[in-house]
């Protein structure tokens, strides 16, 4: 087997490429792929956090690079799914403990057993991010609809563009808030994606439920009431390749399709009973 | 949830009745990035666009007598094309016989050039001919580059001697090509002259 190893990557810090890996890899998983995901930033990690998995931890990438442990023996399974693996990053070291060359072969063997290595990268366009991307072939750039976060992954991009492993990246908006793009106090999709002229992998919408799920290190694909969780499964169908329209945020929020989605499964609820 | 429908109903009765509720600080942020982004991407620096500053001034003003403090040039965007926006206030039109003097001065230094950089080159080839004997090597070098110099500081004193009896605003100017231009309008008769500032005062009015 050979596996696609994908990249999450923004540039700037806060916009969310720990949720993204987080609920892409639980959505890859949930649909029957093999994921592992690779934390590698190294002293600030949080991708276990988010998957509710920090008190199973044993050993870190760090110790495998050290040969501590083998890889094996470092992959932390999921709670509820078993196809989802975490490589968690050491939290006592910093970006220097890891090499290109390490991650790179980390990545290439990891992707001999998995469908998907997700690698989480950390903020910045140092060191850090250099490891981060050693390894993968493929790239997704994060961002949100503000003025910083765009600049920054339009530096990100122009940095992906020239290593020529990654053979492709998409752009990912997360943070969308649908109703202020429609009064235009906030760049709207088709701005940024015009303005970083990248292809669109999907739309995240704002959602308090983020930091509810957080809080109970769950991601929110796993709702399935979620909107941000619809669009997050979306978004892994169209990674597997499918073509999975983008979600009408304002038909979504318009009070008429509320009232019917709540009478439809009012219905449905009522057949099964 | 509930709030942003109150909202968008009350920001839809609104737009009913014809209110535009907000300015649109969209926009805002699109043209500031675009333009930061534009700065961004390309490597030219402050020191490279000053250079292309100088070098079109040097072009320009064979033609035109133009406001060097004021020349703006700047990168900005023209729909989806980059752009360079040049804006040269003009303060007065120079006639043919200066653009010509102008031209054929610009073309006298290429020679110039060219001659002293072949006599450079034959010194090179001379030198590595000799590379042997050291001392004649000195001779005929020293010999050349005081030949080439001598041309070149004539003209500079010159220069400078007609600068100073002129205005300021040539002194300014140290541009290298067609420095001699300027003394032209010296010649000519004042009432032209005072036409030409007439106009001068005209275009800048123009353009303001």
């Amino acid at each position: 087997m050979t596996g696609r190893v994908i990249v999450i990557t923004s540039g700037k810090g806060g916009v969310g490429k720990t949720t993204t890996n987080a609920n892409i890899g639980t959505a890859l998983a949930r649909a029957g792929k093999k994921v592992v995901m690779v934390d590698t930033d190294l002293g600030l990690r949080n991708l276990d956090l988010l998957l509710g998995l920090e008190n199973r931890i044993v050993y870190t990438i760090v110790d495998v690079v050290e040969e501590r442990c083998k890889l094996k023996q470092a992959l932390v399974k999921d709670k509820k799914n078993p196809n989802l693996c975490l490589l968690a990053a050491a939290q006592t070291r910093d970006k220097t403990a890891v090499t290109e060359e390490q991650l790179k072969n980390i990545c290439d063997e990891l992707k001999e057993q998995f469908d998907f290595v997700l690698v989480d990268c950390p903020a910045g366009i140092e060191q850090g991010f250099q490891n981060a991307v050693a390894g993968a072939t493929e790239a997704i750039v994060v961002t949100t609809p503000e003025m910083s976060a765009v600049r920054d992954a339009d530096r990100i991009i122009g940095l992906l563009e020239a290593k020529e492993e990654i053979k492709s990246y998409k752009l990912l908006i997360n943070r969308y808030r649908p109703n202020m793009a429609a009064s235009k106090d906030m760049m709207s999709k088709d701005d940024v994606v015009e303005i970083l002229s990248a292809e669109l992998l999907g739309i995240i919408p704002e959602d308090t439920g983020i930091i509810t799920s957080t809080n109970k290190g769950e991601p929110i694909v796993n709702d399935d009431d979620s909107l941000a969780g619809r669009a997050y499964r979306n978004v892994a169908q169209r990674i597997i390749g499918e073509d999975v329209p983008l979600i009408d945020f304002e038909e979504e929020a318009k009070l008429s399709t509320k009232i019917k989605k709540f009478f439809s499964k009012f219905l449905n609820k009522g057949k099964e009973n | 949830m509930s709030d942003n429908i109150f909202a968008e109903i009350y920001n839809r009765i609104l737009s009913l009745f014809g209110q535009n509720v907000k300015d649109e600080s969209k926009n805002t942020a699109v043209n500031r990035l675009r333009l930061v982004l534009m700065q961004d991407r390309t490597n030219l620096t402050p020191e490279i666009m000053n250079r292309m500053r100088s070098e079109l001034i040097g072009v320009l003003s064979k033609y035109v007598e133009l406001d060097k403090e004021a020349l703006d040039l700047n990168i900005g965007q023209e729909g989806e094309q980059m752009a360079l926006m040049l804006s040269i206030p003009v303060i007065r039109a120079k006639d043919e016989a200066e653009i010509e003097q102008a031209i054929k001065e610009e073309e006298e230094a290429k020679k110039a050039k060219e001659n002293s950089e072949n006599k450079e080159e034959s010194e090179e080839n001379t030198e590595k001919e000799t590379e042997s004997s050291e001392d004649s090597e000195e001779e005929v070098s020293s010999e050349e580059e005081s030949a080439d110099s001598e041309p070149s500081e004539d003209k500079s004193e010159d220069d400078s001697n007609i600068s100073d009896d002129e205005s300021e605003e040539t002194e300014e100017k140290e541009i290298q090509e067609a420095p001699e231009t300027k003394d032209e309008p010296k010649l000519e008769p004042e009432t032209e002259t005072k036409k030409t500032e007439a106009k001068s005062e005209k275009t800048k009015k123009e353009e303001k």
